[in-house]
C-alpha cells in the first residue's frame, strides 16, 4: 500500500500544481469512486469465477470469493476496510435479494403433504445445533454463549450458495428441491435461534437486562413488521399490474430495496428482514400475485460483488492453525450431522439420494459471515476473537461448500451438464 | 411373419385400452420440470389399474389402462391412475396437468429420461426428441385378427379428424396462442414416419410394407411407426394416436367410447374404402381438424366435394346410437356429442381461462386442478 501511495504521489503533484491555473478542477479524489470501485470488483471477480469455471469447471462463487480474499484487507489490501464499508451497501442489497428468493422457496404446503420432510428438517435443525453446540463447548471450549453464538450462525446451509449454485448448474429434480427447502427451513430456524442468542451474549456480558430482552425482541419484531409492511404493499401494488410484467419485476425488487434500506436504518438484520419478507410473499399471496414473478438476471452481477465482499471481510491473517483445525472439526461434525439427520428422517426418496441431499446442504457463507459480524459487533473487546471459529468455518465452506452443493447435484443426475454427459442435453 | 414385427395377438374383439401422456409440473411456477425418474423411482404401486411409465422427457409420464371389455372399466381404471399419480407427485411436489401442449415450456431445457431406448431416440432425431414433449392420447381397440386390425387402420384413418377436433387441447406453444385447436401434431408431424399408412388390404400387405421399409433401413421396429393409425401386433389391436391428451380423464373415456362405438359400427356395416382417395385429402383434412377444429371444412375425395367437420361429426354420433346402447357407452357418446356441437371442448376451455387470468401459469394451474378433481362416475357425466 505504501509503495501504491509513493507511486501516486507523483500525479497528486502534477493534479495540485495544475490546480493552480485550472480552477475547474477538483481536488485530487483520495478515495476512488464507489461506482468505479464496485465495477472493478465486478471485473476482477468476474475474471477470477470465469476463468476457474472454464478450466476446472468450479462453480463461480469460489473465484468471486478467492477474488475478495486475495485483493481484500488481510492479503494484497487493494480492497480497503473504507472500501470494504462502501460496498456493503451493495452487498446487503444482494444478499437482501437472494434471502427475499429463499423466504418465497420456503413451501408450507409441501411440508404439510409429505411428514419425512419435517421430519428431516427438524432432524437437521435439532442435531446441527446440538452437534455444533458440543463440539464448540467441550472440545473448542467456548462458554455456553459463544458456542449457542457459533451454533446459530453456522447450523444452516447458505441460501444465497444454494441458489446461485442451482441456478448455475440449471439444476431440476427433487434432490435440487429438496436442498432448497432444507437451506431455506434451516435458515429459518438459525435466524430464530440467532435473534435468541443475541439476548443470552448481551445477559453474559452485561449486567443491564434491558439489553437482553429488548435486543432480540427488536431484531425479530422490527424485521417482522417490515417484512409484513413492505410485502403488503408490494402485493397491493403489484395487483395491479399485469402477472410477470416488467413492472412487477420492478415493483418487486423495489421493495425489496426499500427494505433493505428500512432494516439498516434500524439496526435489524438485513438477511432476517427479506427472509421474512419473501416468506409472508409466499403465504399471503393468495392469489398468486406475485408468483411467478422471477428477479431480474441482472442479481447475478450483485452477487458477485456480494461474494467478493464476504471474501475480503475474512479474516485470513488471524488464521491460526488451532483456530483452522477446530474450523475443520466443527465441519466435520456439521457435515455428519446433516447427513445422519436426512438419512435417518426416511421418506419416499432412496437413501443414496437423501445422503445427496445432505451433501447438498453442506453450504455455509454469506448470511453466517455476516451474522458473526452483526453479534461480535455487540461486544467487539470479546465478541471477535470467541467469534473466529464460525468465521473460518465459513471461509473455509466458502471454497468447499459451492463445490459440495454442485457435486451433490450433479451426482444426482439433476445439472444440465450431468444430463448431457448422459446424452440427455444438447 | 416378419420377425421383426412378431405375430399378431389375437385380443377380444373390441376390447379397449388408453394410453395418456401427461404434462410433469411445478407446483412452484407450473412450468414443465424434471420429475418423471424420480417419481417412477419413489413410487410404491401395485399396477392394480394399469401401467405407470417414463416417456422421452422427464416432464412426462404414461399411463396405460388394463385392456378392458367395456368403457366403465376404462374409466376406473383412469381414475384410478390418476388418483395414485396425483398422490405421489403431491408428495414431491409436483402437479399434474392434461393438454396436447404445455402452453409456455422451453423445450431446449427438457432432460432426455434416462434410458438406451430414448437415448437412441435422442441420438437419432436430434432436438426433435425434446420437441417432442408433447402429449397425447392413444386409443387401442382389440382385434380378432390381423386382417381386421389392417382393415380397421384403413377404415379409421377417415375419421382421423374428428377425433383431433374433439380431442383437441393444445392452443398454446412458446407462450403464445398458435391459433390452432391442436398445435400438437405439428412436433409430431416432423418426425420422418409421421402420417397415414399407405393403403393395404391385408396383413400380408401390411408385413410386405414393413419389410420393405426394414430393408431399406428406414425402420427397425413398430414402434418407429409413428402413423396416425397403425396396427399394433404386440397386442392385438388397432391404435388410433392423434388424440391430444384431454384436460380430464372423463373427456379421455368418452374418446374411449367412440373408438369402440365407431370400429364396432365399421366392423358391423363394412362400408366400401377408398384408402388411395382419402390419402390423398388425409394431410389437408387433417390440417384442417388441427388448424380450426369443429369450424373445419373437410374435402372428401369421393363425393369430390367439402363438407364441415361438425356436420359430419353429428351424423357420425347419430349413426353409432345402435352401438353405443349395445357397449353401453351412450352418455359418454352423448357428452361428446355436446362438445362438437357447442365447440366448447378443452382448446376452448384453455382459450377462455387464458383470457379471464391474463397469463398462462395460471391457466396451466387451474388446467391441474381440473384434472385431479373432475371425478366421474363411470356413466360420462360430468364429461
Amino acid at each position: 500500500m505504501d509503495k501504491l501511495l509513493q507511486f501516486l504521489s507523483l500525479p497528486r503533484r502534477l493534479w495540485e500544481e495544475a490546480q493552480e491555473r485550472l480552477f475547474f478542477l477538483p481536488p485530487f479524489p483520495e478515495q476512488i469512486d464507489s461506482l468505479a470501485l464496485f465495477s472493478l470488483l465486478l471485473v476482477v471477480g468476474l475474471l477470477i469465477g470465469e476463468s476457474l469455471h472454464a478450466r476446472l469447471r468450479w462453480p463461480r462463487l469460489i473465484g468471486y470469493v478467492l477474488a475478495g480474499s486475495l485483493f481484500g484487507p488481510s492479503l494484497l489490501g487493494w480492497i480497503t476496510i473504507e472500501a470494504l464499508g462502501q460496498a456493503r451497501p451493495i452487498a446487503d442489497a444482494a444478499l437482501g435479494l437472494l434471502l427475499l428468493e429463499a423466504g418465497r422457496r420456503l413451501d408450507l404446503r409441501w411440508l404439510a403433504s409429505n411428514p419425512a420432510l419435517l421430519r428431516g428438517a427438524l432432524a437437521d435443525v435439532v442435531l446441527s445445533f446440538l452437534v455444533i453446540y458440543l463440539f464448540a463447548s467441550a472440545v473448542v471450549g467456548l462458554a455456553p454463549a459463544w458456542a449457542a453464538a457459533t451454533a446459530a450462525v453456522t447450523m444452516a446451509s447458505a441460501p444465497a450458495v444454494v441458489l446461485l449454485t442451482v441456478e448455475e448448474s440449471k439444476a431440476q429434480g427433487q434432490i435440487t428441491e429438496r436442498i432448497i427447502l432444507y437451506t431455506a427451513l434451516g435458515s429459518a430456524a438459525s435466524f430464530v435461534l440467532f435473534a435468541f442468542v443475541l439476548g443470552v451474549v448481551h445477559a453474559e456480558f452485561s449486567s443491564d437486562w434491558l439489553n437482553a430482552v429488548v435486543h432480540p425482541l427488536w431484531v425479530v419484531v422490527g424485521g417482522a413488521l417490515i417484512a409484513w409492511l413492505v410485502s403488503r404493499f408490494a402485493l397491493a401494488v403489484a395487483r395491479r399490474l399485469p402477472k410477470r410484467s416488467l413492472a412487477q419485476v420492478f415493483i418487486l425488487v423495489a421493495s425489496a430495496l426499500f427494505a433493505v434500506g428500512v432494516a439498516r436504518m434500524l439496526a435489524v438484520p438485513v438477511f432476517l428482514t427479506l427472509f421474512l419478507m419473501g416468506a409472508l410473499l409466499a403465504f399471503r399471496d393468495q392469489e398468486q400475485t406475485l408468483k411467478y414473478t422471477e428477479l431480474p438476471d441482472g442479481h447475478w452481477l450483485l452477487a458477485i460483488i456480494l461474494f467478493v465482499v464476504v471474501g475480503a471481510s475474512l479474516p485470513w491473517h488471524e488464521f491460526t492453525w488451532l483456530t483452522g483445525l477446530y474450523a475443520i472439526g466443527l465441519l466435520g461434525a456439521r457435515a455428519l450431522a446433516k447427513i445422519a439427520a436426512l438419512y435417518w428422517s426416511g421418506g419416499e426418496l432412496p437413501s443414496a439420494k437423501r445422503l445427496l441431499v445432505g451433501v447438498g446442504i453442506q453450504p455455509l457463507s454469506a448470511t453466517a459471515v455476516f451474522m458473526v459480524y452483526e453479534v461480535a459487533g455487540l461486544y467487539p473487546e470479546v465478541g471477535r476473537s470467541v467469534l473466529l471459529l464460525p468465521l473460518f468455518a465459513a471461509a473455509i465452506m466458502e471454497l468447499a461448500g459451492p463445490a459440495l452443493c454442485r457435486a451433490a447435484l450433479v451426482r444426482a443426475g439433476e445439472t444440465e451438464a450431468g444430463a448431457r454427459e448422459k446424452g440427455g442435453i444438447g | 411373419m416378419s420377425g421383426a414385427l412378431g405375430n399378431f395377438t389375437h385380443s377380444e374383439a373390441l376390447s379397449l385400452g388408453v394410453e395418456l401422456e401427461l404434462q410433469l409440473v411445478s407446483r412452484r411456477d407450473y412450468d414443465l420440470t424434471r420429475g418423471a425418474t424420480d417419481l417412477l423411482g419413489a413410487m410404491n404401486y401395485d399396477g392394480h389399474f394399469g401401467e405407470i411409465k417414463l416417456e422421452i422427457t422427464e416432464s412426462m409420464i404414461e399411463v396405460s389402462t388394463m385392456p378392458q371389455a367395456r368403457v366403465a372399466g376404462i374409466a376406473g381404471d383412469l381414475r384410478g391412475l390418476r388418483d395414485t399419480l396425483v398422490r405421489h407427485c403431491t408428495k414431491n411436489n409436483i402437479a399434474v396437468c392434461g393438454g396436447g401442449t404445455h402452453p409456455y415450456h422451453r423445450w431446449a431445457e427438457r432432460r432426455i429420461c434416462p434410458g438406451d431406448r430414448f437415448d437412441e431416440i435422442y441420438q437419432r432425431y436430434g432436438y426433435l426428441a425434446k420437441q417432442f414433449t408433447v402429449f397425447g392420447q392413444h386409443i387401442h381397440v382389440g382385434c380378432t385378427s390381423a386382417d381386421d386390425a389392417i382393415w380397421l387402420t384403413q377404415a379409421l384413418a377417415e375419421h382421423v379428424p374428428a377425433f383431433i377436433a374433439l380431442s383437441a387441447a393444445s392452443p398454446f406453444v412458446d407462450g403464445v396462442d398458435t391459433f390452432f385447436q391442436s398445435a400438437r401434431l405439428n412436433a409430431v408431424s416432423a418426425f420422418p414416419l409421421s402420417g397415414q399408412c399407405p393403403p393395404l388390404g391385408s396383413w400380408l400387405e401390411f408385413v410386405a410394407h414393413f419389410e420393405f421399409l426394414r430393408d431399406c433401413g428406414i425402420v427397425r421396429s413398430i414402434k418407429d411407426l409413428y402413423w396416425d393409425v397403425r396396427p399394433k401386433p404386440e397386442y392385438g389391436t388397432v391404435e388410433i394416436r392423434v388424440c391430444d391428451t384431454p384436460l380430464d380423464v372423463n373427456t379421455a373415456t368418452a374418446l374411449a367410447a367412440l373408438a369402440q362405438a365407431l370400429c364396432r359400427h365399421l366392423l358391423r356395416t363394412r362400408p366400401p374404402l377408398h384408402a388411395e382417395r382419402w390419402q390423398h385429402v388425409a394431410r389437408y383434412n387433417k390440417f384442417q381438424a388441427c388448424r380450426y377444429g369443429m369450424e373445419a371444412m373437410l374435402s372428401d375425395p369421393v363425393r369430390r366435394c367439402q363438407e364441415p367437420l361438425r356436420e359430419r361429426v353429428l351424423a357420425l354420433f347419430d349413426a353409432l346410437a345402435e352401438d353405443g346402447r349395445e357397449l353401453e357407452c351412450s352418455p359418454w357418446l352423448d357428452a361428446l356429442r355436446g362438445v362438437a356441437e357447442h365447440g366448447n371442448g378443452d382448446a376452448a376451455w384453455l382459450r377462455t381461462r387464458a383470457t379471464a387470468q391474463g397469463n398462462l401459469n395460471d391457466v396451466v394451474r387451474e388446467a391441474a386442478e381440473r384434472l385431479m378433481q373432475q371425478g366421474g362416475n363411470g356413466n360420462g357425466e360430468g364429461a
